[in-house]
């Protein structure tokens, strides 16, 4: 009875403590996400709301410009995603060499950019990207183009230079994981492959990448969401249209136009972040699948 | 299946000579045992040997080649890692058979090869587990078992029974020794632990700061080590050291008086050495005889006695010089405050000061 009286207290005190974290979870995380999937079920314009049901949903469908960012945000996705995380891979194991020069530098050099103020270097970019900045002229000098491409003004370019400034932005952040996980391989492994006849390709393919595929998954997942969710290069370089004629424009770009510098709808902006989870949720579900090891299953 | 040889090799790093002028010539189907304490380089010799370390100076030559500047792959040479380093995502199979891939053998003959050595390190039944669901010992049979696959004319082994228990490491010992009788090849082995030395080389090197001190057959070691540094190395429990003074020397040899054992005088039959000199009186544990026995009677303080049932060891001192005597069925020390052994000047050794031996 006693012992009973004294676990429910020991019960009471540990709610109290986890009570005020847990409070305000519930009301500035939990509470908006129940609350958006509720509003995502509501059509109107502005505070005039009303239950719609699917009426969102079918919306989507045959909304051109949501189809756009959908299309445009699965292109930055299928196309930035392996270039870094290969790209990444490749840096780790060079910087990994122990016999290599300035290694240190090399290693701030390429985390740097993730650590940088985001409004600096959109600026920067911005500059060297315009037709008359340093990139054209180089690339002029050199000849290998006739003439200044335009980098913000063609929907192709404008593209390239998105999966550019982001690839830039987040290579070195990935290539930490990788480098720490390099670290934590023994290094006699690599002796005896070398001492075996395994050639320097191989020791990468069949000892390397296996050995570093929980890290490469991790990677991919975060950066499958963080490109989901792809906002702040195209707002920032495209001041905030998404242009040219919506050929940068991204879900999450959609979205803020939707709910801020439209007539905004709130309902149907939060049905579009629902699309968002739904392809996070899908994609990392495929990838872990992927991934799983085949012997353990 | 092949000789070696080592002419005047070093190793160094920056200014840091670890490696100091190696010469040793190792016979086809010899198993040699570099042994040494930590940091005498004797790991980094072996490295050298597999190239997995630029040699700086020297020569090494491989069944009578010349193998300084040969890619590792192409030495002849398989080794066994402390590590195990067996690649942790592969089965025991793949593991086995993971080089042969790139030596252009057909799957087939991958198959049969890993097959055999499976069966030579009773590895069958492990074949398709990951390594992460080994034992240590099982580990390092797949790690040796990976060597034998590549049949290699020599097999390095850098200290793999480090990460055993002592059980394990006596059982892999053995297996060890039975695998150099099957397979017939070279195999240079490193190792701190002078009892891996002792059972399973033909030849040891005791090797200390980057130098050979000694080489020779295990026993030939024990018998007739070449300096106070040997000696001590080798036995267990290590060789007594006793302070000395050479006192005089006659046609019978050199006498000599030890100042903590109230100057008892002993005359070894040793020609090096001059009157007045400081040495050092080496005596092994199992070599002090009863009182009278011999030829000087030693008496002292006895602090400890471990009682080992066929053995005993009895820890003393005189004069603080702490010694271990080794007793055959005597049980009884424990009880009493002193001891009194005998030396044998025929079962001692003369060290100078610096270390060297007196002949």
């Amino acid at each position: 009875m006693a012992q009973a009286r004294l676990d429910r207290r020991e019960n009471i005190t540990g709610w109290v403590f986890i009570a005020p974290a847990l409070i305000l979870l519930g009301l500035f995380m939990i509470y908006p996400i129940v609350w958006s999937l509720w509003m995502s079920f509501q059509v109107g314009k502005g505070m005039n709301l009303s239950f719609g049901g699917f009426a969102n949903i079918l919306r989507l469908t045959k909304d051109p410009v949501f189809l756009r960012a959908l299309g445009n945000t699965f292109t930055f996705f299928i196309f930035q995603v392996p270039i870094m995380i290969v790209l990444a891979l490749l840096f780790a194991v060079a910087l990994n060499d122990s016999t290599l020069k300035f290694r240190g530098f090399f290693r701030t050099a390429i985390f740097l950019p993730c650590a940088t103020s985001l409004i600096a270097y959109s600026t920067v970019f911005k500059s060297m990207f315009a037709i008359d900045g340093v990139v054209n002229q180089t690339l002029m000098q050199l000849h290998l183009i006739g003439e200044p491409i335009s980098w913000l003004g063609d929907p192709f370019w404008a593209k390239v230079l998105i999966i550019m400034a982001i690839t830039w932005r987040w290579t070195g952040y990935n290539m930490i994981f990788y480098l720490a996980a390099l670290q934590n391989i023994d290094r006699s492994i690599y002796e005896a492959a070398r001492i075996d006849g395994v050639p320097a390709w191989a020791r990468f393919r069949y000892l390397t990448i296996p050995m570093l595929k929980p890290v490469i998954l991790f990677t991919t997942v975060i950066s499958t969401i963080g490109t989901l969710q792809l906002f702040d290069e195209v707002a920032n370089f495209t001041a905030g249209t998404g242009g040219p004629s919506d050929s940068t424009l991204t879900l999450s770009l959609y979205i803020y136009n939707l709910t801020f510098k439209f007539m905004p709808s709130f309902g149907y902006s939060a049905t579009v972040s629902w699309v968002i989870v739904v392809l996070v949720g899908i994609l990392s579900f495929l990838q872990f699948l992927i991934a799983r090891d085949r012997r353990t299953s | 299946m092949s000789s070696l040889k080592l002419t005047d090799v070093r190793k160094t790093y920056g200014k840091l000579e670890v490696i100091k002028g190696v010469n040793l010539e190792i016979k086809s189907k010899e198993f040699v045992v570099f042994v040494g304490p930590s940091g005498c380089g004797k790991s980094t010799l072996l490295r050298m040997i597999a190239g997995l370390e630029h040699i700086t100076a020297g020569d090494l030559e491989i069944g009578g080649q010349r193998m300084n500047d040969v890619d590792p792959s192409k030495r002849g040479i398989a080794m066994v890692f402390q590590s195990y380093a067996l690649y942790p995502h592969m089965t025991v199979r793949e593991n086995m058979g993971f080089a042969l891939r790139f030596a252009g053998v057909a799957k087939e003959q991958i198959a049969r090869q890993v097959d055999d050595a499976a069966r030579i390190l009773a590895l069958g039944p492990l074949l398709d587990r990951l390594p992460k669901q080994l034992s240590g010992g099982q580990r390092q049979r797949v790690a040796i078992g990976r060597a034998i696959v590549r049949n290699p004319q020599v097999f390095l082994f850098d200290e793999p029974l480090s990460n055993l228990d002592a059980e394990l490491r006596v059982h892999m010992r053995i297996e060890i020794a039975r695998l150099h009788k099957e397979l017939q090849t070279t195999i240079i082995y490193v190792t701190h632990d002078q009892v891996e030395a002792m059972t399973l080389a033909d030849t040891i090197v005791v090797l200390r700061d980057g130098i050979i001190e000694q080489v020779g057959a295990p026993l030939d070691l024990y018998d007739d080590p070449a300096n106070q540094f040997v000696a001590g190395f080798i036995g267990s429990p290590q060789m007594n050291f006793l302070a000395a003074v050479v006192t005089e020397k006659t046609a019978a040899g050199t006498t000599v008086a030890l100042p903590n054992h109230g100057g008892v005088r002993l005359t070894l039959p040793v020609t090096g050495g001059s009157v007045g000199d400081k040495v050092v009186l080496g005596v092994r544990a199992e070599h002090f005889g009863l009182p009278g026995a011999g030829d000087a009677d030693l008496t002292l303080n006895i602090d400890v006695a471990e009682h080992l049932g066929s053995t005993s060891y009895v820890y003393a001192n005189a004069g603080g010089e702490a010694l271990v005597i080794e007793r055959e069925e005597s049980r009884h020390e424990a009880s009493s405050e002193t001891i009194t052994v005998s030396i044998s000047s025929g079962k001692a050794y003369l060290f100078d000061s610096k270390g060297a031996r007196l002949r």
